[in-house]
């Protein structure tokens, strides 16, 4: 069970937390012209890369707030942790 | 009954208490502190199972968790658990066993005929027949094989034993208590650090219980006892036994199970069963020690042939001989101490040695107490079936490759050494990447990839000093980086035997013109001959091996037989072992029961139940009800002999003709505030939300990015800055995290924060044309008229004392209200409208009938925004702004999305006007095409009209705009239906939407 | 090459065994081959052997870092159905049925394809309709489903919780008859033996290290063991798909997550069927060692791990209790874990990219094992004809630009959530 530091409320066991995906995903703005191409990446395309990950967590059974882990994907050792502005 | 093979003394058995059980129908007795193995031994008895494949004999190989043989069926307190070790399983006064995979007995076994036929059925067999014909493989062959498969078998009877789940934190954990273990745990603990020690067995002390050592001027076992008493002390330790931690996990998480009632002949009241622990520690030193790898010969299965080590406890801890005529055949030196025991409690061992010219202190010793040694002698074959009753032994060349004169020996039991294979799973688990020591033939833990030392025999360190000395290092480092305490304990001195090398050489050549089966998985019936084929035909990745061959996949999980198999992949292949690799360890290090895996969440506690502040009334009020995700919901009231139906029906048409009351606290609640709230909605919402007048409501519905329905509901505001929203019951947490998801994310600059208050409010939806009459006299001083509480308008209200909040909203599309009171209060609510409503004809309803009242209005609900419709096929385009951006906008003009022919949600009726339409039916142009028949939509929802007496249901078809007036057929295969039926407008009832406003 | 029968295992145990031929053999790479198939899994081999059985397209090399089967063939629960509601994966997943059913002998080897049925359980009427919809979907594909009330349920699985202790009491369920199980090893193993057979290079534990594109074309690629030729590539790597795709520099609408998977210590037979869990996700089937095989629920978050978690494996087997109270008493023997290819709509790709002679067949979630000979047949067509095939139309990539998604559960783009 990973154990993640929650910058709001410290190490915390991952049971606490649901996990969100990609953090590197920008929202386009809203009523900006872009194109079908670059809002259907929005939409659908996520890094998964093999190693460092940059990802969303929510400590729901907590603070509730969104985080941010940076996470190997492979050996799952987390290097830091974010709050979400940061 | 004598026990024939026990000793007069010895071992830490308490002979003063007798234990009687049954074996197999026959009665024994054993003395407490036995295993079930260590007693059925002492009675003679050595044929306790059959093998998996050929299902030849199986008696003992191990004294612990490495067995592969004697598995067999328990039955304690009424109940039967299957696969039970032998060598495992503690004696309890009436414990009884069956051996498994024979029939009729384990004597006599019609099985054993495959053990005939085993030159036509070798690994792999099975994938190149029982192929023709093509039919009998599930017909014949396979049922045949499935029932010779599988060990025991499983009660079916629920478990009545309770399993619970513990968390804990420690600076050290330990895993396993022999001298590496007791050293180390010693050092930090005594350095302040929290310690757990976890002892697998009931016994502490590892290898100290069986060899000839001294610590400090205490023989092992004395130093043990006063480590443990010590530890068991000190508060900062926790010092546990019978508890295997099995399982390494990611960031240093372990977890253990401790078995607190197997060894009982019940489980006491108030004790779970097993008990299993979360640890998270800041390090873990393993100290799990080794095994003895056995030595490969001809027919080394028969029941007899064991692990010297395991002949050596069963005398040292049981006081039991596992023969009277022991031969020892060993590559190291390990096999002279099983010998000196031997020789020590009377009987005389002869040792077979594979090496040339074995020279050390404990060969002089066996020497000097006389015991007859032979060097370079193997064992070529055991001889007997159901017990070992002679053993071919030869002279081997000293390339190990030629036999001499083969020549027979008279035995009753062979110990095999074959050297020791450090436990290498825990550290493996962990993530460490082993290496392979050409010193020892195995594998050790290379470097830590978590916070792991592995320490002793684990790690390949097979002498005492050097163990003692590098586990003190160890516990006391480690504890100083936690503590940074600085008390460190000087090394006790050590008295030990010093070994030699031992011989590299592990697998007997066969003789000229024999075939003996050698075995290496004694389980799973895997011998050499069936490797080489798995070689020779390809399959040559240790992969490949392992699943062409089975090799290692038995139940011991191939804690024997692994390392033998490698090393004869690497033979045949001529490559170093290390270039063959093993395969992956993987938790559990031992079989872990279910049950303990699973903790207290069994029966109605799998998953939490959620119930209303009103549940109860709708309990006595002999409401049936409905699992509603995990809340309860009332479904209908059940009145005399009322079905499902009949109830719904009555409960629908009393809100349609008088007044309802429904329960409707499991919606959703989302407390929305701040002075950007109304821009948030504006932007969660597809329609907008800029001018939303205090007091007012408004329906909304929310998209995903991709552009499909996540959610709908209304959204009241109460104040400037305060919103109350509600979601479907089934989306609640889901909107809550969305909405947090865009504050936090995505628009922090807005000022808004979001709550749930699902738990705040109980909920009561008044519905029916009577529902202002009843509102009314529920709010005495209150004007709830249509001009002053319009349609989705809202107000607060004096509820006999309480204050309550009112909103004018509508799901069933009749006049109505909803009426939200703090939880507390809910059933003082709900009870005071019922008590107000009577003279007004006032009914609960159930979910059923709020089906039907939805349906018929056409509503939409879960069923049609099931996560694949866009607003346009539910009809709620209307809903959609053209003029604002808001989440998922941007992806509603995708080409499938605005195809003119799209999905839309339309009515149907039978033409009949009679028969129902199945939920889930098809709508099809011709029932009776060939399939697959083109489908134009499916059925969401169907009711029974209140309003028309009539079935009524919603579909979502295929250009449902223009369909309209079409006959169509609604098609339930399932149900072997075809009902021919008419598209109409899905707002069946009141399409004007004149009642709500009325 | 040998046939495979019970004579050929008579004779041969006469020569105690000692002349069989290899299954494959251990080929060097040629320079150039017509076609390369990367990823010696399932469907990598099943592609191979249909380009050559059905195509005649026979200089083709596999390519495999690791062993072949190694992957996901390797490693899942043997479940082998076609009961989707979509008809795009009704269709295909039917045809691989047909695929399935005549596979031991196709392939001379015995896969053990045992149609022992698949029954989902119902725990609610909401649920049996939703079922329904699945099940009349089905049937009017040709396919076949039967909706099973309690105690029609009760008949197959009686050692299901039918007691009044159960949180989610079983209403019913939906039956597919003809679903089963397969060994899924020999799978592997029987297409890579006949692929060698007429002439497929089975080149193993040779890395692709990248790719040669000029002029949006594939021209060949870089290995472990050289450069190879080639004139068409096609990609069968479900799990890593998106590490190859990062050399073509390429993103997917794929996330890469960790799905595990246990067996019970192996018990006298007790259930015939398959059987999956409605509140939740879990399901179970016994194997012919007698061994219960469980899985469920993704680990939930992005990994090339195949170390799983306990707490997951705890949940999924929560749920299994739920179903089958017997279980707990019984003891979790193995574990392991697959890379899943995780799809935005949770359905396949199986298609044509935008470099021209480059394939992709990816993205299978938790279904890739029972699409192996499916996915084989239709990608080999694919390749050979430079065009998809009516089966695998639906699983085009553009799909997610043009909105025309294959969402079985209707949970979008949060791949880890089951």
């Amino acid at each position: 069970m990973l154990y993640i530091k929650c910058p709001h409320c410290g190490m915390r066991s991952q049971n606490e937390f649901a996990y969100g995906g990609d953090a590197t995903v920008k929202r386009p703005e809203l009523n900006k012209e872009i194109s079908d191409s670059e809002w259907n990446n929005f939409v659908y395309l996520r890094k998964s890369p093999r190693g460092k990950h940059l990802e969303l967590w929510q400590h729901i059974s907590g603070c509730r707030q969104w985080i941010k882990v940076e996470r190997d994907t492979l050996t799952h050792e987390i290097f830091k942790t974010f709050k979400a502005e940061e | 009954m004598s026990q024939e093979f026990r000793l007069d003394k010895g071992g830490f058995i308490n002979r003063d208490k007798k234990i009687s059980f049954k074996f197999n129908g026959k009665q024994y007795f054993g003395y407490e502190g036995d295993t079930l193995a260590s007693a059925l031994i002492a009675n003679g008895v050595h044929l306790v199972g059959r093998s998996f494949k050929y299902h030849r004999p199986r008696g003992f190989f191990g004294a612990g968790v490495d067995e592969p043989y004697a598995i067999v069926q328990l039955f304690r307190n009424n109940e039967t658990d299957p696969n039970i070790k032998a060598t495992e399983q503690e004696l309890f006064e009436g414990l009884r066993a069956e051996s498994v995979n024979c029939w009729p007995n384990v004597n006599f076994d019609i099985g054993a005929i495959n053990n005939f036929f085993r030159m036509f059925i070798p690994a792999g067999f099975y994938y190149k027949t029982f192929m023709w014909p093509k039919s009998f493989w599930y017909k014949l062959y396979e049922p045949i094989i499935r029932k010779a498969a599988g060990f025991g078998k499983a009660s079916i009877k629920h478990d009545q034993e309770r399993y619970e789940h513990k968390y804990e934190y420690c600076d050290l954990l330990i895993t396993g208590s022999g001298p590496s273990g007791l050293a180390s745990a010693y050092a930090a603990a005594k350095n302040g650090a929290k310690v757990i020690l976890a002892e697998d067995k009931p016994r502490f002390g590892g290898s100290l219980l069986t060899t000839d050592v001294n610590i400090g001027n205490q023989t092992g076992v004395e130093w043990t006892k006063k480590i443990i008493s010590e530890l068991k002390s000190m508060s900062n330790v926790i010092v546990k036994n019978r508890s295997q931690v099995f399982g390494y996990y990611d960031h240093n998480m372990l977890v253990m199970n401790e078995r607190l009632s197997d060894h009982l002949p019940k489980t006491e009241k108030y004790t779970p069963k097993q008990r299993l622990w979360y640890i998270r520690a800041k390090e873990v030193i393993i100290s799990s020690g080794s095994i003895e790898r056995p030595l490969v010969f001809g027919n080394n299965d028969t029941p007899g042939v064991m692990l010297s080590s395991a002949a050596k406890e069963y005398i040292k801890v049981y006081g039991v001989i596992v023969g009277k005529k022991p031969l020892i055949f060993t590559n190291n030196d390990s096999g002279y101490e099983t010998a000196i025991e031997f020789k020590k409690n009377g009987i005389d061992p002869l040792v077979l040695d594979t090496r040339n010219d074995p020279k050390s202190d404990i060969i002089n010793e066996a020497k000097s107490l006389n015991i007859k040694i032979k060097i370079s002698h193997v064992v070529v074959t055991a001889k007997g079936y159901k017990k070992v009753k002679s053993a071919d032994i030869a002279k081997i060349s000293d390339d190990k490759k030629h036999l001499s004169e083969i020549e027979n020996v008279a035995c009753d039991c062979i110990c095999v050494s074959g050297f020791w294979t450090p436990s290498i799973h825990l550290a493996s688990q962990s993530g460490n990447k082993s290496t392979f020591s050409e010193e020892i033939d195995a594998f050790i833990p290379d470097k830590s990839k978590q916070r792991e030392t592995t320490v002793g025999s684990a790690k390949g360190i097979f002498t005492l000093e050097e163990t003692l000395e590098n586990a003190f290092e160890s516990g006391f480092n480690l504890s100083k980086k936690i503590t940074n305490n600085d008390n460190k304990i000087s090394v006790p001195s050590v008295v030990e035997k010093k070994f030699t090398n031992h011989d590299k050489f592990w697998c007997v050549p066969l003789p000229k013109g024999k075939n003996y089966k050698r075995f290496l998985d004694f389980q799973n019936d895997v011998a050499v001959s069936d490797i080489e084929l798995a070689l020779r035909e390809g399959y040559r990745s240790i992969e490949h091996v392992k699943r062409y061959t089975t090799l290692g996949m038995a139940t011991d999980q191939g804690k024997t037989s692994n390392l033998n198999g490698l090393q004869l992949v690497s033979d045949v292949e001529n490559k170093v072992v290390p270039q063959v690799g093993h395969t992956t360890f993987r938790p559990p290090y031992t079989p872990i029961s279910i049950g303990a895996i699973v903790g207290r969440e069994v029966g109605k506690h799998s998953k939490p139940t959620r119930k209303s502040p009103m549940h109860e009334w709708h309990k006595k009020n002999n409401a049936v009800f409905v699992d509603a995700g995990i809340w309860l919901r009332p479904r209908y009231y059940k009145k005399g002999n009322e079905n499902l139906f009949e109830a719904s029906k009555r409960e629908a048409k009393n809100v349609r003709q008088n007044v309802g009351v429904c329960d409707v606290t499991t919606l959703g609640k989302i407390d929305i505030k701040g002075p950007d709230a109304a821009e948030f909605l504006n932007r969660v919402y597809t329609n907008a939300w800029l001018k939303l007048p205090i007091g007012k409501a408004r329906y909304g519905v929310m998209l995903r990015e991709d552009g499909i329905v996540m959610d709908d509901g209304t959204t009241t505001r109460i104040s400037e800055n305060h919103y109350h929203m509600t979601t479907t019951t089934a989306q609640a947490a889901n909107v809550l995290s969305h909405l947090e998801y865009y504050l936090q994310l995505v628009w922090p600059e807005l000022n808004v924060n979001v709550v749930s208050t699902t738990e705040q409010w109980a909920g009561a939806a008044i519905a029916g044309p009577n529902s202002r009459k009843l509102l009314q006299k529920l709010f005495t001083n209150k004007d709830v008229s249509n001009e002053s509480l319009p349609f989705m308008g809202y107000t607060e209200g004096d509820f006999f004392g309480i204050n309550a909040k009112i909103y004018r909203i509508s799901f069933s599309g009749e006049l109505a209200y909803e009426v939200n009171v703090e939880s507390d209060y809910g059933n003082f609510m709900w009870e005071k409208i019922m008590e107000v409503g009577k003279e007004f004809n006032i009914q609960p309803y159930g979910t059923e009938a709020l089906s039907t009242l939805r349906i018929e209005m056409g509503h939409v609900a879960g069923s049609e925004l099931d996560g694949r419709t866009i607003p346009y096929d539910n009809s709620l385009e209307g809903l959609v702004s053209k003029k604002k951006d808001f989440i998922g906008k941007r992806s509603l003009d995708k080409a499938a999305f605005i195809r003119p022919d799209r999905e839309k949600i339309v009515g149907v009726v039978p033409l009949d006007k009679k028969t129902s339409i199945p939920e889930g039916s098809y709508l099809v142009k011709d029932p009776k095409a060939k399939l697959p028949n083109p489908k134009l939509g499916h059925v969401s929802a169907s009711c029974w009209s209140v309003e028309y007496d009539n079935p009524f249901s919603l579909a979502i078809i295929k250009d449902g705009k223009n369909m309209i007036g079409k006959k169509l057929y609604a098609l339930s295969p399932l149900k072997n239906k075809s009902i021919h039926v008419e598209i109409v407008s899905s707002h069946y009832v009141d399409p004007e939407g004149k009642r709500v406003r009325s | 090459m040998q046939k495979y029968s019970v004579f050929s295992l008579i004779k041969n145990a006469f020569s105690s065994h000692k002349n069989w031929d290899l299954a494959w053999k251990d080929p060097k790479p040629k320079s150039e081959y017509d076609v390369v198939i990367i990823g010696g899994g399932g469907h990598g081999l099943a592609t191979a052997y249909y380009l050559a059985k059905e195509h005649k397209i026979t200089n083709v090399a596999i390519i495999e870092k690791g062993w072949i089967g190694g992957g996901n063939v390797g490693r899942n629960t043997t479940i082998i159905r076609s009961n989707y509601m979509h008809d795009e994966n009704g269709l295909f997943s039917e045809f691989g049925m047909n695929l399935w059913r005549n596979m031991s002998q196709d392939l001379n080897y015995n896969v053990m394809f045992s149609p022992r049925g698949i029954i989902n359980l119902a725990h609610s009427d909401a649920q049996m309709n939703v079922y329904s919809r699945r099940g009349n979907s089905m049937r009017l594909n040709g396919i076949d489903a039967v909706l099973l009330n309690r105690e029609e349920v009760k008949k197959f699985i009686p050692m299901a919780d039918f007691s009044e202790n159960v949180r989610f009491p079983i209403f019913g369920g939906l039956m597919q008859p003809s679903a089963g199980t397969a060994r899924h090893d020999a799978v592997a193993w029987g297409y890579a033996r006949q692929a060698d057979s007429m002439g497929v290079d089975i080149i193993q534990n040779c890395e692709v290290v990248g790719f040669d594109v000029s002029d949006g074309k594939i021209k060949g690629l870089r290995t472990s063991k050289g450069d190879i030729k080639a004139k068409k590539i096609g990609l069968c790597v479900a799990g890593s798909t998106n590490i190859l795709a990062e050399k073509l520099n390429m993103t997917l609408p794929i996330e890469t997550h960790l799905l595990q998977a246990c067996v019970s210590e192996p018990i006298k037979p007790i259930l015939d069927n398959v059987v999956t869990f409605g509140a939740g996700h879990f399901y179970v089937s016994q194997s012919d060692k007698g061994e219960m095989v469980m899985g469920g629920d993704l680990d939930g978050y992005n990994s090339y791990s195949q170390r799983g978690n306990l707490p997951t494996l705890q949940h999924v087997l929560t749920e299994g209790i739920a179903m089958f109270p017997f279980l707990s008493k019984l003891k979790m023997l193995r574990t392991w874990g697959g890379i899943m290819d995780m799809s935005m709509d949770g359905s396949p790709i199986i298609d044509k990219t935008h470099i021209e002679g480059l394939y992709l067949n990816c993205g299978w979630c938790y279904g890739g094992f029972k699409a192996t000979p499916a996915s084989g047949w239709t990608f080999a067509h694919t390749i050979a004809q430079d065009r998809v095939h009516e089966l695998n139309a639906g699983y085009s990539l553009n799909r997610f630009s043009t909105g025309h998604l294959i969402d079985e559960k209707g949970l979008g783009t949060k791949t880890w959530i089951s």
